[in-house]
């Protein structure tokens, strides 16, 4: 088995948005079986780490929540991303963009230094 | 915004918890079933895939509550929680619930009334501009027992010229009595003040209508002004917005009304009117302007910009010594002659700020004894909940959310006790403000404000922060700590350290409550002594109607022959009413003030250098008010219808002021004469008057003041300055009253009639504030009392109770009931004991404070302090008793049994 990872509070948040972005509406088992297959099972949430994320992200107003139909005909809770939620995908998207070219450039020279 | 989205969201998350819950749970099942679901696809056993998916969940309970913490705001919701925890712990203990509400209520109420008091009257600044820099000047005779013998017009001017300290000096002065006669022809008495041009200037004043008083005002050919005072504004002329430009008939002059002042504190008597120089002309008397003696007005200064009172006080007392040395003609040596000069606002409550704060101390006192009531109260509860406490901290309570729940609940407590407590306040605002009155001329400033609610819900708060850390005093143990087993059994006793800051704490209180009630014991006395004090003038059936002259009084006391004839018509005319058995005439009823008082000399004797000279009243009165009044002629005659003008001058002397001018000499036959300044000034003769008689002695000037010296002159024989008919009948002179005043009017529909009154209520009015002193201690003094034998008796029947056991095993190795409620007596008694010995030692200082509010008795009166002793040893064994017979009745088979 790969090796385990912790997620961040904020690095989540952002996992959560890029989903329903790629994927539409989804309940949140769907979201966690994606990020779990995404992380190519380096992460596991269990409950208490991904609802209490998607009852923040939802009372951020970056994602709206809706009872619907699940593919087999469960009941499910299906979120989806808002205006203001696609935008701040695009904000985090981007500085979460910046800080890894930035911490790739600060790494990278060491090397040559040797 | 996004924050405050997510705080928005997060507060009505506080309140629609429930349904989020249910709905969660929803979630987070149809999350586990579909994980199992795809678990039984990829070819897991049902029961296998349900347990992976279980695992895999990381617990729903812990979900749950994650998502509970992330969802609402867990520490409000944790306070909502202990509130109402804390109203449903208190709705079960009713009785301990009341008992704690009331106690507090009165404590609280006590003091939040009395700070009102204060605040109203001492403490809020004056209404004036710059109101801390106004001073208030004095000049006195302590030689000739004179507090206030006013200023004149050269001492002024003396003052104006040489002081540096003052940057201005006003004159206000009452002294001259006016009536104001309204359009429709009826005349009223008015209590004018007429005040130089910088008055309200100097004493920051603002107008609230039209225009004050200003210097343009001053001099002799200004026209009559007229600013009303704001009350007598609203009083008089419904405070009628069109007053300005109206005239008002003063005496004899007709005064424009210029504006209405805002409403201030009146000093040192209550003002209806003020108005300019010029409208009273006695002021402006060539007699008034250069006489030094000739002493009108009050004073009241602004400090100069840099100055203090400190620096003022030495500056005026040189110009004084300066001014007594170069006059000596005016200031006789032995009169001692000194100015004081006081800042306005301590002037202003002089007689009142002693009483005042010693109210706020008995209130405080009230306070502390209630809370040491109170937190016996909870110490005791506390032993019978610590059960409760130690299965809430097994369970997982910290300390800190144990003690915040004690918090909230006393904070519960003391709130609803201080609500209940600043309603009663509130109430009693009236009777508060009424009292005030009698002694400070700032009672109408006493209200409810802001600052008064905050410090009402300060002490709450703070007497809740004081009940939940003071039961920790004594306790040597932390809340979780006693889980370790005390075999097992129900602790039911306090600590030994908590028992001893227990028997503390009654002891506390019954010292408390020994203090208060010697205060008001001596005060009681006081009263006692004072209605015991004869007057020297019998009380009884005698109604006094004052008659004053209307119009200038310098003119109208020219008319003597006039004024003497309508008074006799009166007189008479009340004499033939049924009912009456005798009416008189005087200058002014019996035990008022005379109107009038002179230096007097003795023919043929000197007065010796170190003694001023003698100073009497001087009573004109007819032949029969000596027996209307019950006042006994002790030798010699009293005054015969003969004594009249034109015939010889003869006086009678009072008792006292005889002995003060001859000794023991006989007096009768002897010449007596009135002198000094004041002949100059005024229209009465220093010619001699032969004293024909001597008559009893009268207080005048209350109760706990000497004798007042007196001499009498004939009614008809000089000048008249007032009128004042005094009715002796022979049954109860209020129900003849109606008749009386209806003679009067009869005979002259126009004459002003005051100050009706017996002289019962004339004696009275000398001793109300007194009552009302002594009332309000003796009040506090009675709650003390109330809530420390409460104390007592309550903590007393917690040790009976919680040493059942203990008197059981006594019972059954043979102490009989006697001996076990000797015990339990014995236990109260100690407290009670020990309790009475520093209270009343405390007693003996901290009475000092009103050694100058007694009368015939000292602070250390033994009578009080051993009644005191006696009472609250009396009630305190008798609070003790019930619980002392409940232990003899206890029954020691069925105490083994209980536990």
């Amino acid at each position: 088995m790969a090796d385990k990872m912790d997620v961040k509070q904020g690095t989540l948040a952002l996992m959560i948005l890029k989903t329903l972005d790629v994927l539409g509406p989804l309940h949140g088992y769907g979201i966690a079986r994606r990020i779990e297959e995404t992380s190519k099972n380096r992460i596991t949430l269990n409950y208490g780490t991904l609802y209490p994320a998607l009852l923040k992200l939802e009372q951020e107003g970056f994602i709206k929540a809706e009872w619907g139909q699940s593919e087999n005909n469960r009941r499910a809770k299906f979120y989806a991303l808002s205006a203001a939620g696609r935008k701040q995908l695009a904000r985090e998207a981007r500085e979460w963009h910046q800080t890894a070219d930035l911490i790739a450039a600060f790494l990278a020279p060491q090397k040559e230094a040797l | 915004m996004r924050y405050f989205r997510a705080v928005l969201a997060r507060i009505a998350g506080v309140f629609d918890g429930h349904r989020a819950d249910d709905d969660l749970r929803d979630e987070l099942r149809a999350h586990l079933d579909m994980a199992t679901a795809e678990n039984v696809r990829r070819g897991m056993r049902p029961d296998e895939a349900r347990r992976q998916a279980v695992l895999a969940s990381g617990g729903i309970t812990q979900a749950v509550e994650a998502v509970h913490d992330r969802r609402g705001l867990p520490w409000v919701e944790g306070v909502i929680a202990d509130v109402s925890y804390a109203l449903r712990t208190l709705r079960r203990a009713p009785a301990f619930t009341a008992v704690v509400v009331i106690t507090l209520a009165l404590g609280i109420g006590a003091n939040t009334a009395m700070f009102t008091l204060l605040r109203g009257t001492l403490l809020r600044p004056l209404p004036n501009r710059d109101g801390e820099r106004l001073v208030y000047l004095r000049q006195s005779a302590p030689g000739a027992q004179e507090r206030n013998v006013l200023f004149s017009v050269p001492e002024i001017a003396d003052y104006r010229g040489a002081s540096k300290t003052l940057a201005a000096i006003a004159e206000y002065s009452s002294a001259v009595p006016f009536t104001i006669v309204d359009s429709d022809g009826r005349s009223a008495r008015l209590r004018v003040g007429v005040v130089s041009g910088n008055y309200f200037d100097v004493m920051g004043l603002e107008p609230v209508l039209g225009r004050l008083i200003t210097r343009g005002d001053d001099g002799p050919s200004a026209a009559p002004q007229a600013v009303l005072a704001y009350q007598f504004w609203n009083e008089h002329f419904g405070g009628d917005p069109n007053i300005v430009g109206r005239t008002v008939r003063l005496n004899d002059k007709v005064a424009t009304v210029v504006g209405v002042v805002q409403p201030a504190p009146h000093y040192p008597s209550r003002t209806d009117v003020f108005v300019n120089i010029v409208t009273s002309p006695h002021h402006l008397s060539a007699t008034m302007v250069t006489g030094r003696a000739h002493r009108m007005s009050e004073l009241f200064a602004r400090l100069a910009p840099n100055s203090t009172v400190e620096q003022a006080r030495v500056e005026l007392g040189g110009i004084a010594s300066a001014m007594f040395q170069d006059h000596p003609e005016s200031y006789e040596k032995a009169a001692h002659y000194a100015l004081t000069i006081a800042p306005l606002r301590q002037a202003l409550n002089e007689r009142a700020a002693l009483m005042f704060w010693l109210l706020m101390g008995a209130a405080a006192f009230v306070l502390l004894i209630a809370c040491a009531n109170v937190s016996n109260l909870t110490l005791m509860r506390g032993v019978g909940r610590e059960r409760e406490m130690l299965v809430r901290a097994a369970l997982g309570a910290g300390t800190a959310r144990l003690r915040r729940l004690l918090l909230v609940e006393n904070l519960a407590l003391a709130l609803i006790g201080g609500a209940i407590g600043v309603l009663v306040a509130f109430a009693g605002l009236k009777l508060m403000a009424a009292f005030a009155a009698q002694l400070s001329p700032r009672a109408s400033e006493i209200r409810v404000d802001g600052v008064v609610l905050a410090v009402g819900l300060a002490t709450s708060v703070a007497v809740a922060v004081a009940l939940s850390f003071i039961p920790r005093i004594g306790g040597q143990r932390g809340l979780a700590l006693p889980l370790a087993p005390t075999g097992g059994g129900r602790r039911t006793t306090l600590g030994r350290g908590r028992q001893r800051f227990q028997q503390s704490l009654v002891i506390a209180q019954v010292a408390a409550c020994a203090v208060l009630l010697t205060g008001a014991g001596l005060l009681v006395r006081t009263l006692g002594k004072l209605q015991s004090v004869e007057t020297g003038v019998r009380a009884d059936h005698v109604l006094t109607v004052d008659l004053p002259l209307q119009g200038d009084l310098m003119r109208e006391v020219m008319k003597q022959p006039e004024n003497l004839a309508k008074y006799e018509l009166i007189r008479d005319r009340v004499a033939a009413l049924p009912g009456v058995d005798i009416a008189a005439l005087g200058v002014a009823a019996p035990l008022r003030s005379s109107m009038f008082e002179a230096d007097i000399k003795a023919e043929g004797r000197a007065v010796p250098p170190n003694r001023a000279t003698p100073h009497a009243a001087v009573r004109m009165v007819d032949p029969k008010y000596f027996a209307a009044a019950g006042i006994p002629v002790l030798g010699g005659r009293g005054f015969e219808t003969t004594d009249r003008r034109g015939t010889a001058l003869v006086v009678v002397l009072s008792q006292a002021f005889a002995k003060q001018l001859f000794g023991d000499a006989d007096p009768i036959g002897r010449r007596v004469a009135m002198t000094g300044d004041v002949l100059r000034f005024s229209p009465f003769s220093g010619d001699w008057r032969t004293v024909v008689g001597v008559a009893g002695d009268t207080r005048d000037h209350g109760l706990d003041n000497d004798a007042t010296l007196t001499m009498y002159e004939p009614f008809a024989q000089d000048l008249i300055v007032n009128g004042a008919l005094v009715v002796r009948t022979s049954s109860d002179p209020t129900v003849l009253q109606p008749a009386i005043l209806r003679a009067i009017a009869d005979a002259f529909p126009r004459q002003l009639i005051e100050h009706v009154a017996t002289v019962e209520q004339i004696r009275d009015e000398t001793v109300a504030p007194r009552r009302l002193n002594a009332l309000f201690i003796a009040l506090f003094g009675t709650l003390a009392f109330l809530i420390a034998m409460v104390g007592i008796a309550g903590v007393l029947a917690f040790s009976v109770s919680s040493r059942r056991a203990e008197i059981g095993i006594r019972m059954s190795l043979g102490a009989d009931a006697a001996r076990v409620r000797r015990m339990v007596l014995g236990e109260g008694g100690v407290l009670l004991a020990a309790g009475l010995v520093v209270g009343l030692t405390g007693a003996l200082f901290a009475t000092r404070l009103l050694r100058g509010m007694l009368f015939g008795i000292t602070p250390h009166d033994p009578a009080t302090l051993g009644a005191v002793a006696l009472v609250l040893a009396a009630v305190g064994v008798a609070a003790c008793w019930l619980p002392a017979a409940r232990a003899a009745r206890v029954d020691p088979a069925v105490a083994l049994r209980a536990d």
